[in-house]
């Protein structure tokens, strides 16, 4: 297993150097460059004559001016030496500043989603198969194409309209008001996770209903494995036989595709937090974008791919454990 | 030790009903080994699955079915009659009967190890800890004849060779210390000669544990190999039924002639085809009458092919369902079972 860790550990940090490569040129597509920004916003209405030479000056203080490789070299050698992910130019601060508590918060929406993803569609899935063809069962096929149906900012909305009238206004948004600004403490951290709950289950609506289906069909191809009814011969409670025999190897497809639903939350993210008044990265990627605020927009990029590919060798790990095989080569 | 009466099994399927084994009667006697036999589809394996209440879902067992056990502590379990998901029908599984598969890659599961699934079997009815379930893991490999033990007690299935694998599951399913082990077919899927191996390690396992047997086969020289007595089933019925040396001696059953036919020499290839000239009937299309005249020699138009047979008592356990024997005893017009 360490071998095959290893393994897997150095080709997630060649994959993480070509994405920031390929993050680096995808910051470097969109014309102009901050400089000519800058100078515009700086001196629009004044009645300034910007030349060239002021507009070659802002981009050599800025280090614009260097070819594209140094920059490339600069900025990956100050995030991974010194964890320093350069200037926000926009807002004249580290980018480490301005992405902060986003950052944390877009991880620990990530996290909560995949907990409600994974935490219903698994036993829902087996108990379908075991339940094969009876009412339950035909009635989880039902609410999993409907799954499959709704958007899920349209769900948001339902949800936002219910819970408010259920539970009160103070729904959206990650906080109460009371904490919104307050310092981080152990009462927060308890309000989040109170708040957090809404935005997983609309985000891991659609992936429950598919991966429900996923987990309902190969939980009862494995059902079928004489290997089971040779389990169940030897006396096997069936309980403990079901999550150890059948579920085991049912569960490797849900696991392979943790890459896919993670990429497919990001997606989603945005929108959903504009409906659920969620503070995230999203929007702020977007704006900063927009404003060729290059180094803010890197650093944002990164991070998601990075989750991603990250999130990738942990599900390589995953499926190793739960069958040996994969890592004896056989 | 093993009483089975009127066993009759049906399935449910999107043809239809279909009844795989109908009002099947056997015995097995404590410490001696019953040989069941016949072709493919005859219903060998789901009447042993019924002793172990392992049918699917769709199947239905009639209600006058008996199954009665008697236990290792003398006390006589109603098989058909047990809950499912009961303390006493897990330990009838695996800790009273034992069973072996067909075929040995499927019967482990591949994710883990020999000695894990061993491990688990022993401590599930005997009581140890799980460095002596170990020891009796290892002992037990080493007692069927693998070489090594202690280190393969760690290893996966696929690591095995095909011999070894049904040698490990023989071990598996002994671990437990079962007073009763079912067969099914344990070494069709071997070669010839390993499958002479396994059989004599199976013989002597039994003489030395003292266990009782049911032996499933679809080869009438392996039952004469292994079995003291037999029955040969065809389309769900029992054809034939006897001491082995007499009904190998003495076939009555056209049937059973032919299987004695068939018997693969040392030097023919074994293969699985039915070896009794004619093909099996599909389940969902029974002949009428006699299941068997659509591939006898012997038919005659009018009777075989319109009346069921009824089973002829010829002696003490011998039996046959074949109106041959039936006209001798002259019991026939009467005796017409539904
Ligand atoms: N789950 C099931 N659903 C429907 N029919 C079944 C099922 N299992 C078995 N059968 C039917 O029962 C019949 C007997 O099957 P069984 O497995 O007992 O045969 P067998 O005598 O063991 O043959 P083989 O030598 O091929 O193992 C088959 O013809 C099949 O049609
Ligand atoms: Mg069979």
């Amino acid at each position: 297993m360490l071998r095959f860790t290893l393994e897997r550990l150095v080709g997630m940090v060649i994959t993480m150097a070509l994405v920031s490569v390929m993050v680096f040129i995808i910051m470097e597509i969109p014309p102009g460059d901050y400089a000519d920004r800058y100078a515009f916003r700086k001196y629009s209405g004044t009645g300034v004559n910007v030349t060239q030479a002021d507009i070659e000056a802002i981009r050599a203080d800025l280090g614009l001016d260097k070819p594209m490789v140094l920059r490339y070299l600069d900025w990956i050698g100050g995030i991974v030496l010194r964890g320093d992910f350069g200037q926000a130019f926009a807002f004249e601060t580290s980018v480490v500043k301005v992405i902060g508590d986003k950052g944390f918060l877009t991880l620990g929406i990530l996290f909560a989603t995949l907990l409600v993803t994974y935490m219903i569609s698994i036993p829902v899935g087996i108990f379908a198969a075991v339940k094969r063809a009876s009412a339950m069962d035909y009635g989880l096929t039902i609410f999993s194409y409907m799954g499959l149906a709704l958007p899920n900012f349209l769900l948001a909305l339902l949800m936002l309209y219910f819970a408010s009238r259920w539970f009160g206004a103070d729904i959206g948004g990650l906080f109460s008001e009371a904490y919104a600004d307050a310092p981080w403490s152990l009462a927060k951290v308890w309000d989040l996770v109170k708040h957090l709950w809404l935005p997983a289950f609309v985000l891991a609506w659609s992936a429950v209903a598919y991966q429900i289906q996923t987990m309902r069909a190969t939980m009862s191809d494995e059902l079928n494995k004489l290997s089971v009814t040779a389990a169940r011969a030897r006396g096997v409670p069936e309980m403990k036989l079901l999550v150890k025999y059948p579920a085991r190897l049912a569960i490797n497809p849900v696991v392979s595709t943790i890459g896919f639903d993670v990429n497919r939350i990001f997606s989603e993210l945005p929108i959903v937090a504009v409906v659920l008044g969620l503070t995230e990265l999203g929007e702020l990627l977007l704006k900063a974008y927009l404003d060729l605020d290059m180094y803010v927009a890197g650093a944002i990029l990164l991070l998601l791919t990075f989750i991603i590919v990250f999130m990738n060798f942990v599900s390589d790990l995953l499926l190793a454990w739960l069958d040996p095989r994969i890592k004896l080569g056989a | 030790m093993l009483k089975v009466d009127n066993l009759t099994i049906s399935f449910r399927t999107d043809e239809g009903l279909i009844t795989p084994v109908q009002d099947v009667s056997f015995e097995v006697k404590a410490g001696r080994t019953l040989g069941i036999v016949g072709e493919s589809g005859s219903g060998k394996s789901v009447s042993t699955k019924a002793l172990m209440r392992l049918l699917p879902g769709n199947a239905l067992v009639s209600p006058d079915a008996r199954m009665a056990y008697v236990n290792k502590a003398g006390e006589t379990v109603n098989v058909e009659s047990l809950k499912p998901n009961s303390r006493a029908l897990r330990q009838l599984r695996g800790g009273e009967i034992g069973m072996i598969f067909q075929e040995p890659m499927a019967s482990f599961s591949p994710v883990y190890t020999i000695g894990n699934q061993m491990i688990e079997a022993i401590r599930l009815h005997r009581k140890a800890s799980k460095k002596e379930a170990r020891e009796i893991a290892i002992d037990m490999l080493d007692r069927v004849g693998i070489s090594n033990a202690s280190a393969r007690v760690d290893q996966y299935p696929h690591e095995l060779s095909g011999g070894m694998r049904q040698r490990a599951m023989i071990a598996l399913a002994l671990s437990a210390g079962p007073a009763l082990l079912i067969a099914d077919e344990p070494t069709t899927a071997l070669d010839v000669t390993i499958q002479a191996q396994v059989l004599e390690l199976m013989g002597d396992l039994q003489r030395d544990l003292g266990m009782g047997m049911i032996f499933i086969t679809h080869d009438l020289g392996v039952i004469a190999q292994v079995a003291d007595d037999v029955v040969v089933m065809y389309l769900g019925k029992i054809v034939e039924r006897g001491a082995t040396a007499e009904v190998i001696r003495n076939p009555r059953h056209p049937y059973t002639q032919g299987l004695l036919k068939a018997i693969p020499s040392l030097d023919t290839l074994h293969d699985r085809l039915s070896p009794v000239p004619g093909d099996i009937p599909s389940p969902t299309e029974r002949p009428s009458g006699c299941p068997f005249h659509t591939r006898c020699g012997q038919m005659r138009a009018g009777q075989c092919d319109v009346v069921e047979p009824p089973e002829v008592q010829l002696g003490e356990g011998r039996a046959v369902r074949c109106w041959l024997d039936a006209e001798v005893s002259q019991s026939a017009k009467l005796e017409i079972p539904a």
